[in-house]
């Protein structure tokens, strides 16, 4: 695979052009050559797909667009371009375990294939964001949950009464803080050696990043880092400087993205090929030992829309059949927290994953924008799921999708605002507030007699 | 014939082929006036795309080829407007940018693109903005709107910076101050004295209509 030196390099001598002009004269007409060469066709009569040449044919196109396309810098207004054989070559040599954690948390994530028998690698913590009260309790009450092979930790809004500001020194106080936090909630739940795999959910600056990931304050290379881009395909030299430092210490390297239907990847069909387009990137770009993504719907601010499970079922088939990377998917709901809406479109996102060859995550509630919106027991559901449902084919999922999709489709742009954290779950004895409690046994029972999951609590 | 050439300039913005329109354009300049060009072809065209971007029937990219075909016509048809003295009204003047420290423009193109199909003028500050310039720039243009993105929870901290610098200078009430986002919520948006905020780009842009129209002193929808 082309060394990351030689990927640096090409930041700053490739071809330069306006950021608008990328996007508007290389992306698009770009991804518009893939979907009809490549007949990237959505029917709508699957809302998981069940066709093998399908996902095959979306990762040939995602190689000839992001051979194209390549990726935009916007420090240096230059493309990082690939070729072809540059590009498979990559594939080939990218890693297909990533190892996290230590002592008897220690675990593998890697590549899983649509309908199999294996569990899902099942992650919690979806990118919540609190106060500083919060976030211990927080991550004690995610490492609790026995079922969690690793855990992501809160972004830190508030240091006391201070909100925490982007790029300045509350953003590298917070970051510090937020691994402190981390590894002392995994202390307190019994796990210390768990991984944590969003470093450094508050810091959204490579300095902050880079401050915060020094060892005096917790971090080990066998957690895991995540490098985000910026829709779509464009990255800058923050980023570049976090991966440069994280290849340099040998440590795990997320690649990231949440890609938007409605943006520039245009419908389910252009989503899916830049979905796959991004682990490419991941892989060459940003020197990803594991991959995650988190596609959304531009209207409706959550991935439950049935365009986007779709587009998504594909891509992560794509990537599954053959790139064979560690994988694993963060999608969002549009009800908030302990309503009975979020379970029907948690369920839906998850069972799609789990037959289309994701690893899992807690899906978000409330379209993440409510601190403290997401709860420890929407974790527990995402293990209960991965246990319950592996093995399910991606025709059952369809089948089972088809009932519980129109439970919640025409609601989704008046979804209810749900609960945070404190309101319904007693963060002092780790369990669910009496209320909150009597819905999710509702909840449970429901999906035992509707669709014939058992999920177990653990 | 008149009705036919307009008809044809719509379908030429909505298909977001610039050729076709700039020559559909040239050619109806022989017998219409420019803002009847303007008003009865263009911006229907553009208006059907944004309904359409609206009910989800189409995407950005679509939106986005359209208004660069109509930028491509409006080099035609423009010199002949100032020539006949006439001049397009306009929905309201807005300056909006991502706010600093953050690099996330893509929420803001699409309102901005969507902004433009329903006739507003917006000034696109880019990225990584600052309260001053917001303001100095706002003063600049003439706005009625500061537009403000923020697709990150330490981001959104300046958007409250920048309304805090508009009192500051005693200049709050001049403008309406709209603020959106990824982590952005109606919360947020009262607990830092904005004028509203939208989880979408339609709703962004039916609530600039809605205040300025307020503002002007009209009958709100």
């Amino acid at each position: 695979m082309i060394n990351f030196i030689d990927v640096c390099d090409r930041a700053a001598t490739g071809p330069m052009m306006l950021q608008k002009d990328y996007d508007t004269k290389v992306f698009i007409p770009a991804l518009r050559r893939a979907i009809k060469k490549y007949d990237i066709k959505y029917d709508r009569k699957e809302l998981v797909n069940t066709d093998d040449t399908l996902a095959d044919r979306i990762f040939e196109a995602a190689v000839e667009f992001y051979s194209e396309v390549g990726t935009y810098i916007t420090d240096t207004e230059r493309v990082i371009q690939f070729s072809k054989p540059e590009i498979l070559e990559g594939v080939e040599d990218a890693p297909k375990e990533a190892y996290f954690g230590e002592g008897p948390d220690r675990c593998v994530m890697k590549g899983r294939m649509p309908d199999s028998d294996e569990l899902p690698y099942c992650h919690v913590g979806s990118g919540t964001n609190t106060t500083e009260e919060n976030a211990l309790r927080l991550v004690e009450s995610y490492a609790r949950i026995s079922k969690a092979k690793t855990i992501s930790i809160p972004i830190i809004n508030t240091l006391g009464h201070i909100r925490t500001a982007a790029g300045a020194p509350t953003e590298v106080f917070a970051s510090i803080r937020a691994m402190q936090y981390g590894r002392e909630g995994c202390r307190r739940a019994g796990r210390p050696g768990l991984g944590i795999i969003d470093h450094v959910s508050s810091a959204s600056t490579g300095v902050s990043t880079i401050a915060s990931s020094a060892p005096q304050f917790g971090a080990r290379p066998s957690d895991g880092w995540l490098v985000s881009p910026f829709a779509e395909l464009k990255t800058d030299y923050s980023s570049l400087n976090q991966t440069a430092y994280l290849t340099a210490w040998g440590a795990n390297i997320g690649q990231e993205a949440g890609p938007i239907l409605g943006g520039y990847a245009g419908g389910p069909e252009g989503l899916a090929i830049v979905n796959t387009a991004y682990s490419l990137h991941g892989i060459l770009v940003i020197r990803a030992t594991y991959h995650l993504i988190y596609p959304i719907h531009m209207t409706h601010v959550c991935s439950s829309h049935p365009d986007v499970l779709w587009a998504t079922s594909l891509s992560t088939q794509a990537i599954a059949r053959n790139m064979g990377v560690p994988y694993y998917t963060l999608l969002y709901a549009a009800a908030g927290a302990a309503t009975k809406m979020y379970f029907d479109e948690a369920l839906a996102c998850l069972l799609m994953l789990i037959a289309s060859g994701s690893g899992i995550e807690d899906v978000h509630p409330g379209r993440a924008k409510i601190t403290d919106g997401c709860t420890p027991v929407d974790m527990e559901f995402t293990c209960q799921v991965g246990h319950a449902c592996k093995g399910l084919t991606r025709k059952e999922a369809d089948k089972l999708l088809k009932k519980i999709v129109p439970k919640y489709a025409d609601k989704l742009a008046d979804a209810p605002l749900g609960e945070k954290v404190d309101e319904c779950y007693d963060l002092d004895y780790f369990k669910p507030k009496p209320h909150f409690e009597k819905l999710y046994a509702e909840v449970l029972e429901d999906i035992k007699s509707e669709f014939g999951i058992d999920l177990v609590r653990y | 014939m008149e009705k036919e050439a307009l008809d044809a300039i719509s379908v030429a913005v909505q298909e977001g082929d610039a050729d076709k329109l700039v020559s559909a354009v040239t050619a109806a300049l022989e017998n219409l006036p420019p803002l009847d060009i303007i008003r009865n072809g263009m911006m229907i065209g553009l208006k059907k795309i944004g309904d359409m971007f609206g009910s989800g029937e189409i995407f950005l990219p679509e939106m986005l080829m359209a208004a660069e075909a109509f930028q491509e016509a409006m080099k035609v048809v423009e010199p002949k407007l100032i020539e006949s003295g006439q001049t397009i009204e306009s929905s309201g003047k807005v300056v909006f940018g991502t706010v600093v420290s953050d690099v996330h423009e893509i929420g803001k193109n699409i309102v901005i693109t969507l902004m433009k199909t329903n006739g507003f003028d917006v000034l696109d500050l880019g990225a990584n903005v600052s309260p001053t310039t917001f303001v100095a720039e706002a003063e600049k243009y003439g706005a009625d709107v500061i537009a403000m993105s923020a697709l990150m929870t330490t981001t959104m901290t300046y958007q409250k910076d920048t309304i805090d610098y508009l009192k500051e200078k005693g200049l709050r009430d001049k403008y309406i101050v709209l603020v959106g986002g990824g982590p952005v919520n109606p919360e947020w948006a009262e607990q830092i004295g904005a004028d509203g905020s939208s989880d979408s780009a339609v709703g962004a842009v039916e609530l600039a209509t809605r205040l300025i129209t307020n503002k002007r002193g009209g009958n709100p929808a």
